[in-house]
């Protein structure tokens, strides 16, 4: 008589064995993915010759997905946004310039090379890895960033810096779908230092 | 009334605002899909705005849900016409959205799926080895060429590198050939560009492979379908081993070949592309479908119980109507929704509850008409002395006035509604003139007129009827009217007044001779007495004494007569009446009768008003009357109620003088008070008729009746106070005329 009784439980048992199994089965596929991430190491400027240039080191790892959408021909766009913010004591701090240098990076299925190219001179440069693209994109180097003679004389600066993936040039039902995805959301925090003058 | 035209206009407001948002939602959803700037700064204002959206209308339609059902479980006029409109348009947009959801999803995603076939995919990589085999082969002869170039300038002198560089990149068709020294400088470069741009450097990339000690080569593309070789091999000097710099070339890919392979390479990207997005698109599309789908089912449910409560309206105000009309209130008057047939049809009941008002308001008028009509018409039927008594067809009574009743000695007013057969058996009268009537009714007699002679315990009753139909649909009589009256009161007086004359005529006429008779048998007595022998003198005697006494009797009995039919003026006084009757019934006490007379006073009594003389007299008739009727009666007693009983308000004094006598003849009970008419042996038949000319002298009743447990009742009443006297002069027009002639 307790047969019928038992035999529900016994089912409903295996059944939470199953779903526990497949949820930690889906939770370690999902673990295997690489989530990627953008962080700014270092960062500096130095006058030359009236400008201020940065040189900054990035670690940039792309993501699962942006890894294959790279593969699959997508350009990914990496933006490096700095920001030149006066320093003010009594009121909130002002920013007086901004600067967004935007970097393609592309996989050419032909040549098998990997583009890396910068949005705002068009300049270009190919490279056989992926990993050696991203190196290069890491390394920025006397990139000319304001004028001194911009900057009020006896004012403080200070300057901050990210790099981002933008998705900005895709279509918006993609941009749509990305938003919601966090592989999608490759942003570095930001990166703050004082100008040096 | 305010209250809920509020609350409809804010959840109409609600309502429409949700509609509004969620067009809104699509419209800068179509907007950002055009300008993919403007979506990272909309995202987060259509997401709210789209959630907003879907909760309001979702809030709404549930609200109206919850509402219809409440409606419907308290069956509110209209509620079920509603829900069924509300299902119907329900189930005319939710079906068909399903469907084209369904088919659009299904179209969309088949359609993205028929983007990608294997065999277009296998064919572009097809084209892209082949094309990467076709410069891969112009690779290997650039980087061939780049060798020969190195080994050709192993014997050069440093001096003519330039010469011999330049002379060497157009044989070998370079764009650029550079020979880097040692630390990358640049010993020679040549280029076919005319512009003095600054020769590509070497990239480390270049520099580890060489390292290697393995040549370089690549594809680079240039800017749209240019494609760039470029190769570098170390250089060594003749004497040297080591490598003393590195030769870096370029070589450009012929226009038409490039073209084709970015096309090749170009359309590869976009299926690949395509491919990775395949079902991040399918969601896409799917998520937007449902979107949509979601804000129009929400709009159009809402939709419909918006249309559907704008339909019913005017139907339930035509439900209200009609409940306010059968309730009376022909004042309503709806307000007209729209000039359609609904309008019309509530155009068409408000012009109804118009006639219907100024009809009910006629038909007040009239009913209040009749009412004052039946009213005056009731106050003269209360106020007439003839019974009259109305049946409806199925002889029933409709109504009867007072006089009915009280000559029928039942109250037939308050028997409105019941059968005259079922009355009848309230008495002895109202059955007797049932039975009369009756026959006559159910012989089909409707209009007739009998005397109708009733016998009751009080008495004889003679009524005059008169029977009339009351004119009905069809030649079929509504009712009729029996109209009778009373007049036995009138026959007394007729008789009374005949047997006063004769009275009067018979004193007058008798007693003329009764004297000369009697004088003349006294002289007959004196002049022969003496003169007689004793046995004829006896014999004179004893006939002059009978003539004599006969002729006294005869005075007797003449004085009788003239004192019935005298009507000497009347003296009112006031006495009390209790002591009166002590007075008269003492007399007959010291007479030492065998009669026991007992008093019952009345405390409440007090004096009365009347004739004394004439009031003692009447005490004198009837308890003589009582006394005689009591002669042959064993343990014979009268007993003399006095009462004070009030009539219509007035006082009046009741006198009952009761005995345990034989009582009264019940066929001559009504004609006891008739002159002449005795039971008695010694009677003369004149005291009762007497006694009641004295009584109705001073305006009062009397009334003879047999008790129950046996012996005979007489019961006068007598009016108080002149006032009550004066009263009942004024009901009797008769008597009031009689008064004014003897003023």
């Amino acid at each position: 008589m307790l047969k019928p009784r038992i035999e529900p439980l016994r089912r409903l048992y295996r059944g939470c064995l199953v779903v526990l199994l497949i949820s930690t089965a889906a939770y370690a596929q999902q673990d295997l993915e690489r989530e990627g991430y953008f962080e700014v190491r270092s960062a500096a400027t130095e006058l030359l010759s009236g400008v201020h240039t940065l040189d900054a080191r990035l670690q940039l790892v792309l993501s699962s997905e942006a890894l294959q959408a790279l593969e699959a021909g997508v350009p990914l766009t990496v933006e490096l946004q700095l920001e030149v913010i006066r320093t003010r004591r009594w009121v909130p701090d002002s920013l007086d310039a901004e600067l967004k240098v935007r970097y393609e990076l592309e996989y050419r299925p032909l040549s098998q090379r990997y583009i890396v190219r910068n949005v705002n001179t068009g300049n270009q440069e190919s490279f056989a890895t992926l990993y050696s693209a991203l190196n290069t994109l890491g390394r920025v180097q006397a990139l000319p960033i304001i004028d001194d003679a911009l900057l009020e004389p006896d004012k403080r600066y200070r300057l901050r810096m990210r790099a981002l993936l933008n998705t900005q040039q895709y279509p918006p039902s993609l941009r749509f779908v990305f938003f919601w995805r966090s592989q999608w959301q490759l942003k570095s925090e930001w990166f703050e230092w004082s100008l040096e003058r | 009334m305010v209250l809920r035209t509020i609350k409809r206009a804010a959840a109409f407001l609600l309502g429409a605002t949700g509609v509004l948002l969620a067009l809104v939602a699509l419209f800068l959803l179509s907007v950002t899909a055009q300008n993919s700037d403007e979506f990272g700064r909309l995202n987060d204002a259509i997401l709210v705005i789209n959630i907003v959206g879907v909760v309001l209308l979702f809030l709404l339609v549930i609200g109206n849900l919850f509402r219809l059902f409440r409606e419907y479980s308290d069956n509110v006029p209209g509620s079920k016409l509603k829900a069924r409109m509300v299902g119907i348009f329900v189930g005319l947009v939710v079906l068909p959205l399903l469907i084209v959801f369904y088919f659009s999803v299904q179209f969309i995603n088949r359609g993205i799926d028929t983007w990608f076939d294997v065999e277009v995919e296998e064919g572009l990589d097809n084209a892209v080895q082949l094309s990467r085999a076709a410069l891969e082969l112009q690779m290997r002869d650039n980087l061939a060429a780049t060798q020969a170039i190195a080994r050709s300038l192993r014997n050069t002198s440093e001096r003519d590198f330039i010469f011999q560089l330049s002379m060497l990149r157009r044989e070998n068709g370079a764009s650029e050939v550079t020979l880097f020294g040692a630390n990358n400088r640049i010993l020679a470069t040549s280029s076919d560009s005319s512009a003095a741009a600054l020769p590509k450097r070497l990239t480390e990339e270049v520099i580890l492979q060489l390292r290697q000690n393995r040549p370089f080569v690549s594809l680079d593309p240039l800017e749209a379908d240019t494609y760039e070789i470029r190769t570098a091999v170390p250089f060594y000097s003749s004497s040297q081993a080591q490598p003393l710099g590195v030769i870096q070339a370029h070589f450009p890919v012929t226009s038409r070949l490039g073209r084709m392979a970015y096309t090749v390479e170009n359309s590869y990207q976009r299926y690949s592309e395509l491919l990775f997005l395949r079902d991040d698109l399918k969601g896409i599309f799917t998520l937007t479908l449902s979107v949509v789908l979601l804000l129009t089912l929400l709009a159009s449910i809402y939709g419909a119980f918006v249309f559907s409560r704008r339909l019913v309206a005017p139907i339930q105000q035509l439900v209200y109507g009609t409940r306010a009309v059968a309730k009376g209130d022909f004042d309503l008057q709806l307000p007209q929704p729209t000039r359609d047939e609904i309008g019309f049809l509530i155009s068409s009941f408000n012009d109804m509850t118009q006639r219907l008002a100024v009809a009910s308001e006629q038909a007040s008028l009239n009913q209040s008409l009749v009412e004052a009509e039946r009213a005056r018409l009731a106050i003269i039927l209360a106020r007439l002395s003839t019974g009259v008594v109305a049946l409806d067809s199925e002889f029933r009574i409709r109504n009867a006035n007072q006089a009915s009743s009280a000559i029928l000695n039942t109250d037939l007013a308050s028997r409105a509604g019941q059968s005259l057969t079922d009355v009848s058996k309230e008495g002895p009268l109202v059955e007797q003139f049932v039975d009369v009537s009756m026959m006559h009714l159910k012989a089909g007699e409707t209009d007739w007129r009998e005397q109708i002679v009733l016998r009751g315990e009080v008495g004889r009753r003679v009524l005059t009827c008169a029977c009339t139909t009351l004119p009905g649909k069809d030649d079929k009589p509504a009712g009729y009217v029996i109209v009778f009256d009373d007049i036995t009161a009138l026959l007394q007086a007729q008789r009374d007044a005949a047997w006063g004359e004769v009275a009067r005529r018979l004193a007058h006429e008798i007693k003329n001779p009764l004297t000369p008779i009697q004088l003349s048998a006294e002289r007959l007595r004196r002049k022969y007495l003496g003169t007689m022998e004793d046995e004829e003198g006896q014999i004179l005697d004893r006939a002059t004494h009978t003539i004599v006494q006969q002729v006294e009797a005869m005075k007797e009995m003449v004085n009788a007569f003239r004192d019935y039919a005298r009507a000497p003026d009347m003296e009112f006084g006031r006495f009390d009446i209790e002591n009166l009757v002590h007075e008269v019934v003492d007399l007959y006490r010291a007479q030492g009768m065998h009669v026991e007379i007992a008093i019952t006073p009345d405390p409440s009594l007090g004096p009365i008003e009347a004739d004394m003389g004439r009031v003692r007299q009447i005490l004198h008739n009837l308890i003589r009357n009582a006394v005689e009727a009591l002669e042959n009666t064993e343990d014979a007693h009268i007993d003399i109620l006095l009462s004070r009983v009030e009539i219509d308000g007035m006082p009046f004094c009741q006198i009952r003088v009761e005995d345990n006598g034989p009582g009264f003849d019940t066929g001559s009970v009504n004609q006891v008070f008739d002159p002449y008419v005795t039971t008695k042996p010694k009677g003369t038949g004149l005291g009762l008729a007497i006694v009641k000319k004295l009584v109705e002298e001073h305006m009062g009743s009397i009334r003879a009746e047999n008790r129950k447990d046996g012996g005979a009742v007489i019961s006068i009443r007598l009016p108080m106070t002149d006032t009550a006297r004066e009263s009942i002069i004024a009901k009797l027009p008769h008597l009031a005329d009689q008064r004014r002639e003897r003023a």
